[in-house]
């Protein structure tokens, strides 16, 4: 009873974040919004006993990532401080709603009725060390790969910050 | 293993294409030279055909068999018999013809011309050659890149719509034929070997769902009514020699496709679509014979005649009997070489007067008594008149047709009628009526258009008065292919010759058309 | 608890480690070397080094590795072929294309680099995790690329907008993956298929349904089928044309080596995808071929007409069987060439300030550059799928597969669109030949430098050569089997 209380409560910080990070017209409400919605993930993982995880969770995502991204906007220009003039939205809400719609209705239909199969045993009871193992392991090759990926998204990253090149001109 | 002399025959106009190439840009005289000299080699080089056929066997004969692309069991197979072995002498013909034809009248991008026009070759004799179906393929569609070109680069105003309406008519049928031909490979054992795939009994439905996609393809290329729509555009925009290819050659391909695939491979369908057949025929002979009436242009009406023509020739060939095919296949190198000619000639007094309206004419007679006579003659052959060789083969396709369906023979009548109609007041309104003062300084024909003109009128007189030449090639394969439909082998050859004998007797006592 | 080390064998990775080495060696020499020109040339040897190691894999047979999630057969490394094809053709532009714009730079090259390796791990990955990772590298890597302009607004435009869809569509794909895995308790294809076999009754499960769904979602947004094309004309219209043509074809071949190998390995035995695939195919052909025709500007019009392709591909797919497997092969490899050379005159015939090239700088090109224009020529009528250019053969193969798989209908449809296409490829080839050229003052045209105008001369002539002659790599697709 009080799991399904709490796992209410999370969900509600979970997908209320992500609502605020999208329709927040403040850059900087939206980087708050988004460390509620990071909370919120870490409380699933203490759900599901992955404790660990949970915590990982809190170091990287928000004691490292949104931290890192709020001190990004404090950095920058102004008028990321501000309120944005325009909204969030555009002319194609009408038509992107009944789509989204559709798809939640469908996925949840298919979704509620199965019987889902429920370990009953506990995960592990040495998540670190199997996390380790695993990765040493079984997931090599995409622990491995995710290296590759990070230092791409880094060459991307400096790539596109950086300020070398003559300002963007308008064309024709 | 025997001298590969149908690659030579393919490839030498390819090579001396690309060795064309090589000449710089400058040297246009040069270029016309060497375009010319490969064209007549490649012509004396066709000539061991002729004399070395082997005319007492429907077989494929001078075969050439490699294996190509062995995953899907494509060969390199070419071979002639007695239906193809002419048209691959007339493209050879023709070709010189073109040459002769463009040497003033091309100004820009000479170069390219007769690269187009070599390659264009090639492939032609390629289709006539072919015995792997897939190869057939290819060829046909690699032609339309080169025609294309032709028309598209040097024809006239509006050739830009017209090459590319070319292109799309004949790119859908071909495509329709292709998945005609997939099927085919996969019903008939995995072969694209043309004889192998006519031996074999398909069931009737889908002998008739081939049909349809090969029609596609065929019927554009002909044109039969009611897909002719490219044709009056295509030749009135493409340069001289593109019309004289076009109506040459390119067009005999859809009625040579009718006799190559459709009707031995599909008998059934064959015999079972005849009467549609015909009756498309002779809508294009009556339906082009009456649009020719309401024509302006010299050169569409010209090419709604070939309409009318070709009409004649569908209905030779889907007559089914041995003289309305023979017929068929005269009338096609026939209709090669007189529309040829036409084309020719107008393309030569284009060159003078930049003008192609029939009411800008008049009077051309006095001011150009040569050429006034060669039209004429050709003007003639086109109406059929005996001694000709337009009359030999109207003669035997309307003698079979009779033969088949009576009333056939009388509606096709009617098209020569019409058809003497047209030509004769055609001829009239450029030659003969009133001068128009314009044309008062016009040049008369030169050597080289004289000599453009000769071969054409050999050919008419030959044909027309000792037809048994040609069709002595082809008696055993038309024999043999009527087998193949009807699955009769018994008393083919006596009509032929009772046809032929009638055909010369009525022409031997005609007086000869002078010029 | 004794930990039990995986099988590895490292052959499997040798074309993917070598990709990523040349990149970071790259990297490295960025801080080195002045003249960024030698950092392209050091990417060649590397794809040269790639294509020699891929060549020699070929004939070996390495088991399943690394737990069953990486493969080296010969589908994976026929695949490979296929990216360093697309990569070098794409590098030899961009040394051409760089320098003309300022926009020389070594991470342009390293992140090429590691787009491809991304590639063939989607290529070579028998689990959906390694699928993801490596459509995630390879689509971080071409966000960058497509923002790579950074003096033209277009060009962040495309980033930005592929960024914002690509991640869309990964969301989808991941979903699709968890769904799967809740249905089928494994992310591993070959475990999903050994589940619907071992449980037929669940053949309809839901779960596994909506699952494949999503990831055919995912998969679709990268190959840009219709519905899911729209961000395809912009980001491909707006991106530097070396990238446009890098991500035109690689892109595309990525994403069916791993919907393929997805479709045929872990839900071959459950048809009903097919008829999804039909339809897809039929709506991204004929989509694409239609909006094709309307376009006035020849990049934009390549655009549109590569997703007419992913329609012709898709054609291929459905049979499910390995003649049409092969038939992909074949058409993604000469689709690299003739497309890349398209690609490559684009970018030679675009102005230096200018995104795109308007069909009229193409009039009558014929008389100002004759090779140019043949070549041109070349592309445009082995796109349409005309003999004797390679782009027939590549129809011919997977309209010869649906045919025989049963799925004639697809192939009919195919051949309508190809005549749809051929007017709108016409069009460029009347442009070159048949107009008059405008006056030369008008348009100034980057000098023929040597990179360029060697790929439009390589990839000419192996459209018309293996045109003529298709046997080799008939041969070298018909090694694309799973493993």
């Amino acid at each position: 009873m009080i799991i399904q209380a709490i796992f209410i409560v999370m969900t509600l910080c979970t997908l209320g974040g992500a609502v605020g990070v999208v329709s927040s017209r403040n850059l900087f409400h939206s980087a708050l919004y988004l460390i509620l919605s990071f909370f919120g993930v870490a409380g699933y993982y203490v759900l599901l006993s992955a404790g660990f995880l949970a915590v990982i969770q809190l170091m990287v995502y928000i004691g490292a990532i949104a931290i890192l991204i709020l001190f990004a906007i404090m950095f920058s220009r102004e008028s990321a401080m501000n309120s944005a003039k325009e909204s969030q939205a555009n002319r194609q809400r009408w038509l992107g709603l009944p789509v989204a719609m559709g798809l939640f209705i469908s996925l949840i239909a298919v979704i509620i009725p199965v019987n889902w199969p429920i370990q009953q045993t506990a995960p592990t009871t040495d998540m670190v060390r199997d996390l380790g193992v695993a990765f040493l392991t079984s997931y090599l090759i995409p622990f491995e790969v995710v290296s590759v990926l990070l230092s791409v998204a880094l060459i991307g990253a400096v790539m596109l910050a950086r300020e070398e090149n003559p300002p963007v001109k308008e064309t024709k | 293993m025997s001298f590969p002399i149908l690659s030579l025959l393919i490839f030498f106009p390819i090579l001396g294409g690309i060795a064309l190439l090589g000449i710089g840009k400058e040297n246009v005289k040069g270029i016309k030279i060497m375009a010319f000299i490969v064209s007549i080699f490649e012509l004396l080089f066709s000539l061991p055909l002729w004399f070395s056929f082997d005319k007492t066997t429907y077989q494929m004969q001078f075969v050439e068999r490699h294996s190509w692309i062995s995953l899907f069991n494509i060969e390199y197979y070419l071979g002639i018999d007695g239906i193809s072995i002419l048209f691959v002498l007339l493209s050879a013909l023709i070709t010189i013809l073109c040459v002769l034809v463009s040497w003033n009248s091309i100004e820009k991008k000479v170069k390219e011309f007769f690269v187009s026009l070599l390659l264009l070759e090639g492939a032609m004799i390629g289709v006539f050659c072919a015995l792997d179906f897939f190869l057939f393929y290819i060829f046909w569609e690699a032609m339309l890149i080169p025609m294309f070109l032709l028309i598209g680069v040097w024809g006239g105003p509006n050739r830009i719509y017209a090459a590319t309406k070319f292109f799309l008519y004949t790119l859908v049928g071909s495509l329709l034929m292709l998945v005609g031909i997939i099927t085919l490979y996969i019903q008939g054992g995995n072969t694209f070997d043309i004889l192998a795939l006519a031996g074999q009994h398909y069931p009737v439905k889908l002998q008739l769902m081939l049909f349809w996609a090969f029609f596609a393809a065929f019927a554009v290329k002909v044109p039969m009514w009611p897909v002719h729509t490219w044709l009056p555009d295509a030749h009135t925009e493409a340069p001289a020699a593109g019309s004289v290819v076009l109506a040459g050659i390119l067009i005999k391909m859809g009625a040579y496709g009718f006799l190559r695939f459709s009707m031995p491979i599909l008998p059934e369908a064959t015999s079972a679509m005849m009467m549609p057949m015909l009756v498309l025929s002779l809508i294009g002979i009556v339906y082009g014979g009456i649009i020719c009436l309401a024509q302006t242009d010299l050169k569409r009406l010209i090419a709604y005649s070939s309409v009318s023509h070709m009409g004649f020739v569908t209905l030779g060939i889907f007559a089914l009997n041995t003289q309305s095919v023979e017929g068929g296949i005269l009338q096609m190198i026939n209709h090669g070489v007189v529309t040829g000619a036409l084309f020719l000639g107008i393309g030569m007094v284009y060159e003078r007067t930049h003008t192609r309206k029939i009411s800008d004419y008049g009077g051309l007679a006095t001011n150009m008594p040569v050429f006034a006579s060669f039209f004429l003659l050709f003007t003639l052959a086109s109406v059929g008149l005996p001694g000709t060789n337009g009359f030999i083969g109207e003669l035997l396709i309307l003698l079979g047709s009779f033969l088949t369906k009576p009333w056939v023979a009388l509606i096709a009548a009617s098209g020569l009628i019409i058809g003497a109609w047209y030509m004769l007041w055609l001829y009239q309104r450029i030659f003969f009526n009133p001068v128009n003062s314009r044309w008062n300084g016009i040049k008369e024909l030169d050597a080289r258009e004289i000599a453009t003109f000769l071969p054409m009128v050999i050919l008419i007189f030959w044909i027309g008065l000792y037809p048994n030449s040609m069709l002595e090639y082809m008696h055993v394969s038309v024999a043999h292919l009527l087998e193949q439909v009807t699955g009769n082998t018994a008393g083919i050859p006596s009509g032929v010759e009772v046809a032929v004998d009638t055909a010369v007797k009525a022409t031997s006592h005609l007086p000869q058309v002078s010029h | 608890m004794p930990i039990i080390i995986p099988t590895l064998d490292f052959a499997a990775l040798i074309p993917i480690l070598a990709i990523i080495t040349t990149g970071l060696v790259v990297l490295l020499l960025d801080i080195y070397v002045e003249d960024k020109a030698v950092l392209g040339y050091v990417s060649l040897i590397g794809l040269l080094a790639t294509a020699i190691a891929c060549f020699g894999l070929l004939t070996q047979t390495v088991a399943p590795t690394f737990q069953n999630m990486l493969v080296s057969d010969g589908y994976s490394l026929v695949l490979d072929l296929i990216f360093v094809v697309t990569a070098t053709l794409s590098i030899m532009i961009a040394l051409s294309y760089l320098p003309a714009r300022d926009m020389q730079s070594g991470e342009y090259y390293a992140l090429l680099l590691f787009a491809t390796s991304g590639m063939m791990l989607m290529g070579a990955a028998t689990d959906l995790i390694v699928v993801f990772l490596g459509l995630e590298i390879m689509s971080i890597a071409l966000y960058v690329l497509a923002a790579f302009n950074r003096r033209q607004l277009g060009s962040g435009e495309a980033g930005l907008k592929y960024f914002v869809l690509g991640a869309f569509a990964s969301a989808f794909f991941l979903y699709g993956v968890a769904l799967t895995y809740g249905a089928t308790g494994s992310t591993n294809l070959q475990t999903i298929a050994m589940w619907f076999s071992a449980n037929p009754a669940y053949a309809h499960n839901p779960i596994a349904m909506v699952g494949l769904a999503l990831l055919l979602i995912g998969f679709a947004f990268k190959i840009a089928a219709v519905p899911f094309q729209w961000w395809t004309p912009d980001v491909y219209h707006g991106a530097p044309t070396s990238v446009t043509a890098f991500m035109s074809v690689g892109a595309k071949a990525a994403g069916f080596a791993a919907l393929v190998r997805l479709l045929l390995v872990s839900f071959g035995a459950i048809p009903d995808w097919r008829w999804v695939i039909s339809w897809l195919a039929v709506l991204t052909m004929t989509g694409g071929n239609i909006v094709a025709l309307a376009q006035k500007d020849v990049k934009r019009m390549l655009a549109y007409s590569s997703i007419a392709h992913a329609g012709y591909i898709l054609v291929g797919v459905v049979p499910g069987t390995p003649d049409g497997v092969k038939g992909i092969l074949f058409y993604l490899m000469s689709y690299a060439f003739m497309n890349i050379g398209a690609f490559a005159v684009i970018a030679l015939l675009e102005q230096r300030d200018q995104i795109g090239s308007s069909i009229e700088s193409y009039m009558g090109l014929s008389s100002r550059k004759p090779l140019l224009a043949l070549m041109m020529l070349f592309f445009m009528f082995s796109l349409t799928g005309i003999p004797p250019f390679i782009g027939f053969w590549g129809k011919w193969y997977v309209f010869w597969a649906a045919v025989k798989g049963g799925a004639s209908w697809l192939a009919i449809v195919g051949m309508i669109n190809s005549v749809i296409s051929a007017f709108y490829y016409l069009s460029v080839v009347v442009q070159m030949y048949m107009r008059s050229p405008t006056e030369p003052s008008e348009l100034e045209f980057a000098p023929l430098s040597l990179p360029v105008t060697l790929t439009i001369a390589l990839a000419g002539a192996v459209t018309l050569l293996l045109g003529l002659w298709p046997t080799p790599l008939i041969k070298l697709t018909a090694l694309g089997i799973f493993g």
